[in-house]
């Protein structure tokens, strides 16, 4: 029951980050849109290129939205509404997204294609750059709730939000979760204007839609992570905690999709050289503050 | 005769041989890195089995695969440098080339 | 038959997905199949600590695998000759005297699984909040020397892999 919920939730939460998108891009408000695009893209014809790894070809978009639906069943949209409450939920949350990668390898190498190719192996080198972003900040969340349960996490937020209490390991892992989801500034992966669409070129028809439901509902996944581990979850003033787990959300998905319209893209090689030599030592540097300040602060 | 041990046991020890089968007869470095993989993999999968069966309330157990899952990740990025200086200076890293010191 | 618990025919079905995957890597001709193959087989391997309630352990083995063995894939891309595995190239050598060692190792290490008597099994496991808590505790308590030791391995091991990967500098300029 749990389950169909949290399912229909991030469908509707899919959507709406197609709207979102679209809203950022054009500035208009078109709701239809989404959902006429995903049956034009179902009944288009799909196109195989030839001589193509059949197996990766196949189980990649597949495994992009198993593995963001896997990152979503540990995160608590209510007091009482997650899926499985995992010991080691903060932990879980990166092992299920780092499959991400394992399919965008696959979705680059299986097509045959060069685009493709070059589109896969540029996002390992963007994890390379993200990856300790990722894990650090959430180190730090965790020292201060003492625990990797989702719901502690939350409910350690209950006087002042983590936003505020480390704003610094916010920011880091805005920016990796940007990364990790490949949205622009960092999309080097499907870059349209540069790559003919990277990973996504050689897929069409409905291997195409299920690539860009799983990305929408990874982007979905990323804004709840951010808004549970430094927005503090449900919590808020008036309205009931559901409400106010769905304005946090949308409000995180917009502006990670607005961030994207004023920056441009990031070299791969400018990507590495300011996460290795700027971010982990910032990182680093918030692990470092914030077991002062759990030590201070009781 | 402990018969909860076996699956686990019996998967560790198919692990490590076909890990052996594979760094003894493989002739590229990094597929003999992968039979190596394989063989920390079979031990990590005995100390958990251990671990788990016999002394579960020893975390010191847990640490030792930790241990291991570090030396995993430092073997593998040492071996790839040394594959990637070899590749620059003979053109590739097949082992029947490397058979004597010089060059 | 026997009624076999859930957490037996986990741990043999994941057992049995990771044995299976460790042969395919050593089997298929495609080299980038052969890396995601032991990356599955790892996969297996956490998914089987999880089995065995070491929940930790399992997510973190998931985890760093699935980064080591995709990094593995782009040196195989780099390195090896064919890695479409179109050409069906065969590239092994002494053939029987590996198999049969890996033959002989299989069977004497299921020999001394088989016969040992293990000593009195335990009887109930903690749970995961506290098996986490418990082993963050070792860590910086009783086996601090250990980790220390290990943090400063990993150091070495990252600075000597960065100096010898380094492209030389060219020394005669004009």
């Amino acid at each position: 029951m749990t389950t169909a919920l949290i399912l229909l939730l991030l469908a509707v939460g899919a959507y709406l980050v197609a709207v979102i998108e679209a809203w950022t891009v054009s500035g208009r408000w078109q709701l239809a849109a989404p959902i006429t695009a995903g049956i034009a893209l179902l009944g288009r014809e799909s196109i195989v290129p030839r001589k193509l790894d059949r197996v990766f070809f196949e189980v990649a978009p597949v495994l992009l939205l198993i593995s963001a639906l896997l990152a979503a069943t540990v995160l608590p949209l209510t007091p009482g509404l997650i899926i499985t409450d995992l010991a080691t939920g903060a932990l879980f949350i990166n092992a299920a997204l780092v499959y991400v990668l394992v399919a965008l390898l696959m979705a680059g190498w299986g097509p045959n294609g060069a685009y493709a190719m070059i589109g896969g192996w540029r996002f390992l080198g963007q994890l390379i750059a993200y990856a300790m972003l990722i894990v650090m900040p959430v180190t730090a969340v965790a020292m201060r709730a003492e625990s990797l349960l989702t719901t502690q996490i939350v409910t350690s937020q209950a006087d002042l939000w983590n936003i505020l209490y480390q704003p610094l390991g916010f920011v880091l892992f805005f920016v990796a979760a940007m990364a990790l989801a490949f949205l622009p500034p960092f999309d080097l992966t499907t870059a349209t204007s540069e790559l003919a669409g990277g990973v996504e070129a050689e897929y069409s028809g409905v291997r195409l839609a299920v690539f860009r439901l799983g990305r929408l509902v990874l982007v979905i996944t990323l804004a709840a992570t951010t808004v549970v581990f430094y927005l503090g979850g449900w919590q808020g003033p008036w309205l009931p905690p559901w409400a106010w787990s769905a304005i946090k959300i949308l409000a995180v998905t917009a502006l990670m999709l607005l961030a994207g319209r004023v920056l441009p893209r990031i070299r791969e090689a400018d990507l590495l050289n300011l996460c290795w030599k700027l971010g982990i030592p910032l990182a680093l540097l918030n692990i470092f503050v914030v077991g002062l300040q759990v030590l201070v602060w009781p | 005769m402990t018969p909860e041990l076996f699956p686990a046991l019996i998967t560790g020890a198919a692990l490590f041989g076909i890990g052996i089968y594979g760094a003894l007869s493989q002739t590229n470095l990094v597929m003999l890195l992968m039979g190596v993989e394989l063989i920390l993999a079979g031990a990590m999968v005995n100390l958990v089995a251990f671990w788990h069966h016999l002394h579960p309330d020893t975390p010191a157990g847990q640490m030792f695969v930790l241990i291991v899952m570090t030396v995993m990740a430092v073997e593998m990025a040492v071996g790839f440098g040394v594959a990637i200086a070899r590749f620059r200076a003979i053109g590739s890293v097949e082992m029947e080339e490397a058979a004597e010191l010089k060059g | 038959m026997a009624m076999i618990s859930a957490q037996t025919f986990f741990i043999s079905f994941f057992g049995l997905a990771a044995v299976w995957f460790g042969v395919v890597v050593f089997r298929t001709h495609s080299m980038m199949r052969s890396a995601l193959a032991l990356l599955f087989s790892q996969t297996a391997i956490g998914a089987m600590f999880i089995g065995m309630q070491a929940e930790f352990l399992g997510v973190l083995q998931i985890m760093m695998m699935a980064t080591e063995m995709s990094i593995m894939a782009i040196f195989m891309v780099m390195f090896m000759m064919d890695p479409g595995g179109l050409g069906k190239m065969d590239m092994t050598h002494q053939k029987r005297l590996s198999v049969i060692t890996g033959l002989v190792a299989f069977v004497a290490i299921v020999a001394v699984a088989v016969f040992t008597d293990w000593g009195p099994l335990a009887g109930s496991v903690p749970d995961s909040a506290q098996q986490t808590e418990d082993l963050g505790l070792e860590l910086m308590g009783r086996s601090m020397l250990i980790f220390e030791t290990a943090g400063l391995t990993l150091l070495t091991a990252m600075i000597a892999a960065t100096a010898v990967a380094v492209e030389p500098i060219k020394r005669n300029r004009d």
